[in-house]
């Protein structure tokens, strides 16, 4: 059974439609990445999982059932039961998203308190195990002090600290090394390799850096412009880019074959207050033919199927390359 | 943290001299010898403020006297009330004007954060625009104007009762301090939600926040712990120049509720041109306010534990 | 079923059909409010500066028969020649309270000897309050001319017993607005001495906003308040706006230890409470006969107020000074001040605009408050800050004295926050749009 089944979530902020539609799916102990570029609407959807959206913000979708239950059901109250216990999400930039004003070891054991209802000394203790296991030396002392007094690649361990305390099901990560320089992140991608090994969450690992995708997930989800485009394994996605997007994207990467030839995607993603018509990436696709104006490609992929692209390339009627290239 | 409180209390020390200074300088920039320009002196009075003060010396030495009778505490004797020191009259009244600043400073804070709290939460709605109306009413408005009117409010509000529900002016009891303490920590109470709102608004959006929320922390946990902490130390910093505002404005509404505070006695003694208890208050005064700057500076650094491990060096 | 939907050929995609993305527009500068407080301040400028060649009434003429007056437009009043003593005409005694005449210079009442009453104790008030009132007289005579303080409005007389207390008759009388000779002549409306053939009536101008408690036009003085306050209120922020802008720059072109030592002592002048030095100074300038206190007032502002801006500035020429384009320009020869000069107008100019359209309001509060003090400008010269201290004497009678001047500082304050206000917000954006 899959532990979360997401289908067609659009979220609107305003006049912005941020996610228009994204489809996802985890199996527990899956890492799924959801990669694209900046503004494309993942930290939307990461926070919509929370539902954490503000209250300007609305939210739909056609599925949603996380570990059984359907959470569009769900009211405030047992939200709150699930964020940092069921779900927890690691954020972006540890150094605003911890509290200047809180210790960390208290910072880490408030979901403990909250959840488990577990004792300040517990808790802390728990919170300070943790920590050790995190590789963090002297954790009791640490435990004490204050987020400004730690460096970034702590601060983001702390932060992990914070998101696994409670040993969640399913475990969001935002961007956890985009602010890390790169020594700090490989620490922090071997961390969270190691976590998701010896607990079994499942994870969903926001980046744009197709670099760490390859080295963490098991299947990626392309997303452009507030809809996913391209799903499937790793090596679907990586070796069969079946999207027009998606090899942009893979073309605009340093790679073996080709070093020195790099193409960034010309253009800009659309204006989200008035996404387009047909296609989201028609007015950068070099496939682009006269129906992606016109129509979404938005036909019916069987579900089952493991590799989906959202293409008028890939529709069943098109002379058809996908299949060639299954063979 | 100790060099920073040492740091603080020195510069502290040399603002006071500094304050000592400029009062002994500007009051001797009066044309003419200040005991001459009163008339109905006694000459006992006279002969005993000319040896105290050394009239008839030169300036510096007027001036070294003057500073080491300030270091000893020693403000004077009265020019106009005959045998009634400077000292006396600031320690029976000052309390007095204590209390009214305190309580003023008190209701400013607790309303100040209360209503910018309020207008942040329910940004750009009706409470906020409520908020926000009120804030530039108060801060349009002269205190001495919200005074008179808070008067007419409490004798027309005795009227509709038909008895005393509150004095209308005076001293003496709990309900002789409300009203003019909330009218003399009105405007400090719209500035203060002014920059609560800033604050709060920054705490709002401000991704630890969301990553509390995203723990399940909630409601007044939330509120308390990880909103308010942070957004109340802006707040804090403003305080101590704004008790300097509450001070000064204390004149105005101890004038006009006869209350009788230092202020009052200041104004009188500024309109009598009464030397020795001008410069002795101000003075006072002066070092009363550097004194509570330095405290409030050293309260920051408590709410605040980057200053209070680092010295002070963040800011 | 299927439907084709390749029946077109494919198209090269071509860059010249990407949007434009329109930036994103500057907000507007004249929002209502700013608009509105624009012409706030236009309007009030106007009254202080043309009001009174319009309302050509004197600021400090007191009309002693119009004391606290409502507003009034203008209006006839009777010319009382012989306000001297009086004493009824001895021919028929009268059966009841009979008014010989009511007018608001004097009230003359008669009533009949009553029996066994040595002495009558007279009592005036107000028709519309309840009670006897004031008790203005007592006598042994059967009348009274009473002169106290009349105004235009209805009074209750009753007399009284003085020894029992008794109350004996009582009675409501409308005085008519009447003026005396000699006022009449004091103000000018009468020529002295040809005293043979006056008119009977006078036509006196109207008090639109009423008078105060001294019997002048409330609206000639806020226009003569307005004045003094507006003056204030600009003069001294421009003057220690400049000084403050003089020293910083001054203090940030010398650098080293000038600068050091410049910025000690501005840390010291701030440190110095305010109002507190602002009255100290002010009563170490004092102010000689016949002086009106304003130049004393402006001269301790700019003593205490300067190091904002000389802060400002000085931040501003060393941020300039570490720029790559004054070092470029010195190795080209020029002087780093010129440079430096050259380049921070442009910068300082909107920053200092705002700080000065913040001082303004700040001006016009610490003028008045002062002045409410007794320690602003002072008479004949007044301010609104001095008519408030003129109003809260009879707050609690009549509020308008208070109320009015009051409403006028508190409205010019609110106008110039706002402006300075949108200043900010306009050269904020201006500064977001160059960084961006
Ligand atoms: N609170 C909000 N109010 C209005 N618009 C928002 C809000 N949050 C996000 N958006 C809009 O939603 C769109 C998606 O934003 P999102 O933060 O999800 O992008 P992202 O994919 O996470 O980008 P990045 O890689 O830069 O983090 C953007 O166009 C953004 O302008
Ligand atoms: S649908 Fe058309 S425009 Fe869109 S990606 Fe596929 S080929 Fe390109
Ligand atoms: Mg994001």
């Amino acid at each position: 059974m899959k532990l979360l089944e997401l289908d067609n979530l659009q979220v609107s902020i305003g006049p912005v439609q941020a996610v228009r539609d994204v489809s996802l799916s985890l199996a527990p102990g899956e890492c799924r990445a959801l990669v694209g570029e900046s503004g494309c609407g993942k930290s939307v959807t990461a926070m919509s999982l929370l539902n954490l959206m503000p209250p300007t913000a609305q939210t739909n979708a056609a599925r949603w059932d996380f570990a059984g239950r359907d959470m569009r059901q769900l009211s405030e109250r047992e939200w709150r039961r699930i964020r940092g216990n069921e779900i927890a999400m690691i954020f972006q930039n540890p150094m605003t998203a911890l509290d200047p004003t809180q210790t960390i070891g208290s910072q880490i054991a408030e979901p403990l308190r909250i959840h488990k209802g577990l004792s300040k000394r517990e808790a802390r203790m728990r919170a300070i195990a943790l920590l050790e296991r995190l590789a963090i030396a002297n954790p009791a002392q640490r435990a004490a002090q204050y987020p400004f007094e730690f460096s970034g690649g702590m601060l983001q361990r702390a932060m992990i600290a914070m998101a696994v305390v409670c040993e969640p099901q399913l475990l969001i990560a935002d961007e956890p090394t985009t602010a890390l320089d790169v020594t700090v992140q490989a620490e922090v991608l071997s961390i969270l390799r190691e976590l998701r090994e010896s607990s079994g969450t499942a994870m969903l690992f926001i980046t744009h850096d197709l670099g760490v995708v390859a080295e963490i997930a098991d299947s990626v989800s392309v997303m452009y412009a507030g809809q996913t485009v391209e799903t499937g394994s790793l090596q679907d996605v990586f070796s069969r880019e079946a999207h027009p997007y998606t090899q942009a994207l893979k073309r605009a990467v340093p790679n073996m074959e080709n070093p020195h030839r790099l193409e960034a995607i010309a253009g800009t993603p659309p204006d989200l207050r008035h996404p387009p018509k047909g296609c989201g990436f028609a007015a950068r696709c070099c496939e682009r033919m006269a129906i992606c104006d016109q129509l979404p490609p938005n036909f019916p992929c069987e579900s089952t199927a493991a590799h989906q692209a959202r293409c008028w390339l890939w529709h069943p009627e098109h002379p058809a390359r996908w299949r060639e290239s299954e063979q | 943290m100790l060099k920073f409180i040492a740091k603080r209390l020195l510069s502290g020390a040399i603002t006071i001299w500094f304050i000592a200074t400029a009062t002994f300088f500007a009051m001797h920039a009066v044309p003419g010898d200040p005991l001459t320009q009163e008339k109905a002196m006694s000459p006992a009075v006279r002969a005993q403020l000319e040896a105290r003060y050394g009239l008839d010396k030169p300036l510096i030495e007027q001036y070294q006297l003057f500073l080491g009778n300030m270091l000893q505490g020693d403000f004077g004797i009265s020019f106009t009330q005959e045998n009634r020191k400077v000292n006396d009259i600031i320690s029976k009244h000052f309390p007095i004007s204590a209390i009214l600043g305190l309580a003023a400073v008190l209701i400013a804070l607790v309303g100040g954060v209360a209503a910018g709290t309020v207008a942040a939460y329910y940004r750009n709605r009706w409470p906020d625009r409520l908020v926000m109306i009120g804030v530039i009413a108060a801060i349009s408005v002269p205190g001495f104007v919200i005074a008179g009117l808070a008067q007419l409010i409490i004798v027309a509000m005795n009227n509709a009762a038909g008895k005393t529900l509150l004095p209308v002016a005076g001293w003496g009891s709990v309900n002789h301090i409300w009203v003019p303490a909330l009218v003399l920590g009105l405007g400090t109470m719209a500035y203060l939600s002014r920059i609560m709102r800033a604050s709060m608004l920054e705490v709002l959006n401000a991704d630890f926040n969301t990553a509390a929320k995203a723990k399940g922390v909630h409601g007044l946990r939330l509120f308390w712990h990880h909103q308010l902490r942070n957004a109340v130390l802006p707040v804090v910093t403003e305080l101590g120049p704004t008790i300097a505002g509450v001070t000064t404005g204390g004149f105005v509404v101890e004038l006009i509720f006869a209350i009788p505070g230092l202020g009052r006695y200041f104004v009188q003694a500024v309109q009598q041109l009464d030397y020795t208890v001008i410069m002795g208050t101000t003075v006072f005064y002066g070092a009363f306010l550097v004194l509570v700057v330095v405290l409030v500076d050293i309260s920051y650094g408590l709410i605040d534990p980057r200053i209070r491990l680092h010295g002070g060096g963040g800011r | 079923m299927a439907m084709s939907v390749f029946r077109f050929a494919r198209r090269t995609w071509a860059s010249a059909d990407l949007e434009q993305i329109a930036p994103v527009p500057l907000p507007k500068m004249a929002t209502p409010a700013v608009v509105l407080s624009s012409l706030v301040v236009v309007a009030l400028l106007l009254f202080v500066s043309i009001g009174p060649l319009v309302w050509g009434q004197d600021p400090s003429q007191q009309w002693l028969s119009q004391i606290s007056a409502g507003p009034s437009g203008p209006h006839s009043v009777r010319l009382i020649r012989d306000n001297g003593p009086w004493q009824p005409p001895v021919s028929e005694p009268p059966q009841s309270l009979v008014v010989h005449d009511a007018n608001t210079e004097f009230v003359r009442l008669q009533w009949p000897q009553i029996e066994g009453v040595r002495r009558y104790r007279i009592y005036r008030a107000s028709a519309h309050k309840a009670g006897l009132g004031l008790a203005i007289a007592e006598t042994d005579k059967a009348y009274y001319q009473d002169q106290l303080q009349l105004s235009y409005q209805i009074y209750r007389y009753t007399i009284a017993d003085a020894d029992s207390g008794l109350l004996l008759l009582a009675r409501e009388v409308r005085p008519e607005a009447a003026i005396s000779l000699f006022e009449a002549q004091l103000q000018g409306l009468v020529p002295v001495g040809k005293s043979g053939r006056q008119a009977k009536w006078l036509e006196m101008p109207g008090h639109p906003l009423g008078t105060d408690a001294l019997g002048r036009d409330i609206l000639a003085r806020l226009m003569a308040g307005g004045r003094t306050s507006l003056f204030v209120g600009v003069v001294a922020p421009l003057l220690y706006i400049s000084f403050g802008c003089i020293f910083g720059a001054i203090a940030g072109l010398a650098g080293g230890w000038v600068d050091q030592v410049a910025m000690r002592f501005v840390d010291f002048v701030v440190a110095l409470p305010f109002l507190l030095f602002m009255i100290l100074f002010r009563v170490a300038f004092g102010i000689g006969p016949g002086e009106n206190g304003i130049m004393p007032l402006i001269v301790a502002m700019l003593m205490l107020s300067w190091p904002g801006s000389a802060r400002l500035i000085r931040g501003q020429v060393l941020a300039l000074r570490g720029q790559a384009f004054v070092e470029a320009a010195k190795l080209a020869g020029v002087s780093t001040s010129r440079v430096i000069l050259r380049h921070m107008l442009p910068n300082v100019l909107p920053m200092i605009l705002v700080a000065f359209s913040f001082a303004i309001p700040q001006a016009i509060f610490t003028e008045a408050f002062l002045s409410f003090i007794g320690m602003g400008v002072s008479p004949p010269t007044t301010s609104w800050g001095a008519l408030c201290n003129d109003g809260i004497k009879t707050l609690l009678s009549h509020p308008r004295q208070l109320l009015l001047p009051a409403l006028f500082i508190s409205v010019s304050v609110l106008a110039f926050n706002l402006l300075g206000d949108a200043l900010r917000d306009a050269t904020d954006r201006r500064a977001g749009v160059a960084k961006a």
